[in-house]
């Protein structure tokens, strides 16, 4: 119970730091923040169960899919820097609808 | 008693580093904040019986992407004298569905919290598990980190002239 108050507080701050940072690294770390969230759920919520080697297993997964997502992030967010000369989400102009 | 403690200190320390994550107005303390959120994760899954998986999150997460994000700070970020390198707008809407959401994630998980705790397996039988019923999903996620590899080096190789 205690660990599910952790993980919804986590996911909640994760998420306004999305909402409310400004510069693209600082929200990919936010995000980073909210992948975090449910896997602390996941793991929190599975090791009580029977099968829990393979909760451990998904989890696992789960954290090899984050880092790729990650690199790819940062990757944009490099390209990005050197096209639009800034990281600012709110002076990337040529991307807004 | 002592793993309640361990527990609760742990989250201060998961709170604080996200907290740092979210709030800090410079660019290192919020990479360190993440580092400190991290490892309490790390510290999370110790706890529950999953040695293995804090040791794999301390190596991929602390040990590569955190240095992956310090090596994209340093190439992107200039530093202006006397300004805060990074800024937020912060808004109560925001706040407020951020709140809303954990809300709504902790009342909807509620009824699938088993209360009776016994300690997890773990070691040998996750290569088992890995290797047998979760095979395709193993080598499917190795497929991923590969495809990831290759439109890391294209995206940010850029142009070719």
């Amino acid at each position: 119970m205690s660990a599910l108050a952790v993980g919804g507080a986590l996911f909640a701050i994760g998420l306004y730091g999305v909402l409310v940072r400004r510069d693209l690294v600082a929200v990919l770390a936010s995000i980073e923040v909210m992948i975090a969230a449910p896997l602390l759920l996941l793991v929190s919520l599975g090791a009580a169960a029977d099968g829990s080697s393979r909760v451990e297993a998904v989890a696992l997964l789960l954290i090899v899919l984050a880092a790729a997502g990650a690199a790819v992030g940062l990757a944009l967010v490099v390209a990005i820097a050197r096209t639009a000369r800034t990281t600012r989400i709110d002076e990337l102009r040529q991307v807004s609808g | 008693m002592s793993e309640q403690v361990l527990f609760w200190s742990l989250s201060a320390l998961a709170v604080a580093g996200a907290l740092a994550v979210v709030l800090a107005r410079e660019m290192l303390r919020m990479a360190f904040g993440l580092g400190a959120f991290l490892l309490a994760l790390a510290g999370f899954f110790a706890l529950f019986g999953f040695g293995f998986l804090a040791l794999a999150e301390i190596f991929v997460y602390v040990g590569g992407v955190l240095v992956l994000m310090l090596f994209a700070i340093m190439l992107v970020h200039r530093e202006v004298p006397g300004a805060p390198s990074l800024q937020s707008r912060h808004d109560p809407v925001a706040l407020v569905s951020a709140a809303g959401v954990g809300a709504l994630i902790v009342m909807l998980l509620r009824p699938f919290v088993v209360t009776a705790e016994s300690p997890a397996a773990g070691g040998p039988s996750l290569g088992r598990v890995l290797l047998s019923d979760l095979l395709p999903h193993f080598e499917l996620a190795g497929l991923l980190l590969l495809a990831a590899l290759v439109a890391v080096v294209a995206v940010s190789r850029g142009d070719a002239e």
